[in-house]
């Protein structure tokens, strides 16, 4: 085995950062559309709508079941085949749209009961308090539980997102060439001597990211959680 | 100013209400008193739209609500000329005590910020808590979360306001403090109905009390007629558990 390498390592980072911007597009587009699916299938969750919650819980029993990977791989191959029987042809689609697809697909899965339990941790008295002084339903919703709701959901939001941001690695067994795809073909290039650093190097943007976001929390924290000091001060 | 008429309510198949029939006119401070699980809970909440009532009527000077089939402007409207002042103070926990007081007027009311400022402190004034603007509910002691309470519905001017056991959840040190806000804003002429267990407040500062037990209004009058001379016996027995020393009037 070659000798382990460490400029070769820092070699690699400038190599691998410029595929960020696919990994990165891959995790906005994914929040974006997982956190309007969350949404919606918390709501009907949370409905009176008998079937619209029994379709929103089975949704959620079978993403449960399903590994992330074989769901790419549903995704890539079943939706152009699904599409296929309706005379639609969606292989020319660019992939970046099945790896958004599938992901948001989870994702939204795990928003939709971060979004319904933290919803059912503010209490209904909250609701009450807000309609009797003349609020209405929406602004009710708006101005006095989201922000409420969103304090006792923020960590697992940000838990979320970063095991998005690693799953979002998987993208590249269908092709995708992100920074973990640049990484499998830098490796591949070598004859994967030098595999290790490569790896490595890999980790240490990932951890890097994952370090921002993690700040970013405690930063949303502090401005989300006032009138969260638990100090009395009679 | 407010009558109700014949609510029935029933959780499943338990009646709750069974037919409640009363009146209230301007400047009225009505108490009702009656053991737990009586009902007076659910009958303030349903006049305040929090649950449905299955039937009956609610006259609100020139609205007329049929029970059974009630429409939002209806809610709408009654919820404009009420106030709700909650056992457990329900203060918005994201909000300062002011904000708390604005958020009625500036978002349910349409009150331009300033204007509504200005009401928003006279009201927490009026309550003793000149000081305590900018402190957020957990930052603040049981009782002066309740004056905040208060202050929240009197800021609105509503036509009544709805106290459902505003000092039940308080340590008895801090029960003073807020009946004795309470019977101040009873004194300025504000309209008041008020389930409560303070037999002193019911004495002193009411000027009707309703006797509810099972459902059902067992009977009402004045607190002269009341705690001296009850008609039923049902009331008598109630009186001599809340007041043991009720039986040296007699
Ligand atoms: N949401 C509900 N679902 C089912 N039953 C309920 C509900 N709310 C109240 N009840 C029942 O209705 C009855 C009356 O309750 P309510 O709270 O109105 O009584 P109360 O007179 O206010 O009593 P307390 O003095 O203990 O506050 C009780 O038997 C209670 O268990
Ligand atoms: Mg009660």
């Amino acid at each position: 085995m070659l000798k382990f390498d460490f400029v070769y390592l820092l070699e690699q980072i400038p190599k691998l950062v410029p595929y960020l911007d696919i990994t990165f597009l891959v995790l906005i587009l994914t929040l974006f559309f997982g956190t309007i699916l969350g949404f919606i299938l918390a709501a009907w969750k949370l409905g009176i709508r008998p079937i619209l919650s029994k379709l929103a819980y089975a949704f959620t029993t079978a993403m449960r079941c399903t590994p992330s990977i074989v769901l790419l791989f549903l995704v890539y191959y079943g939706l152009p085949a699904l599409a296929s029987i309706f005379a639609f042809d969606l292989n020319d689609l660019s992939k970046l749209f099945f790896v958004v697809t599938a992901f948001s697909l989870s994702f939204g899965n795990v928003m939709s009961e971060i979004i319904r339990s933290s919803y059912l941790a503010v209490e209904k008295g909250q609701y009450e308090a807000a309609v009797s002084v003349g609020l209405t339903r929406f602004d009710a919703f708006r101005r006095i539980i989201l922000p409420q709701a969103a304090v006792v959901a923020l960590p697992n939001i940000i838990n979320s997102i970063l095991t998005l941001l690693k799953e979002g690695s998987l993208a590249y067994t269908i092709g995708l060439i992100d920074v973990m795809g640049k990484a499998n073909l830098l490796i591949a290039m070598n004859y994967e001597a030098h595999a290790l650093e490569t790896l490595l190097a890999l980790s240490f943007i990932y951890w890097s990211i994952s370090i921002i976001i993690e700040k970013a929390n405690e930063l949303l924290e502090q401005r989300l959680s006032k009138g969260r000091t638990f100090v009395k001060t009679v | 100013m407010l009558e109700v008429r014949e609510i029935r309510k029933a959780f499943g198949n338990q009646e709750v209400l069974s037919g409640i029939s009363f009146s209230i006119e301007k400047g009225d401070v009505a108490v009702i008193l009656g053991p737990s699980g009586s009902g007076k809970t659910t009958l303030l909440r349903c006049l305040e739209f929090f649950e449905q009532a299955d039937s009956g009527e609610v006259l609100f000077d020139d609205i007329d609500v049929d029970l059974r089939n009630v429409t939002k402007e209806q809610i709408k409207a009654i919820r404009q000329k009420t106030a709700f002042v909650f056992q457990n103070y329900n203060l918005f926990n994201n909000k300062t005590a002011l904000e708390n007081v604005l958020e009625g007027l500036v978002i349910g009311r349409k009150i331009p910020k300033k204007e509504a400022e200005a009401i928003a402190k006279e009201a927490l004034d009026k309550v003793g808590l000149s000081d305590k603007y900018a402190y957020y509910p957990s930052q603040l002691s049981g009782g002066q979360q309740q004056r905040v309470g208060i202050a929240r519905a009197i800021a609105l001017s509503p036509e009544i306001i709805f106290f459902d056991e505003p000092t039940s959840a308080l340590d008895p040190e801090l029960i003073g403090e807020v009946l004795a806000t309470m019977k101040k804003i009873a004194k300025e002429g504000t309209t008041m109905l008020v389930v409560t267990h303070e037999m002193s407040f019911a004495q002193d500062v009411a000027n009707k009390i309703i006797f509810m037990d099972g459902g059902s209004i067992v009977e009402e009058g004045t607190p002269r007629q009341i705690f001296t001379e009850p008609k039923e016996e049902r009331t008598r027995q109630f009186l001599k558990r809340m007041l043991p020393e009720y039986t040296y009037y007699i």
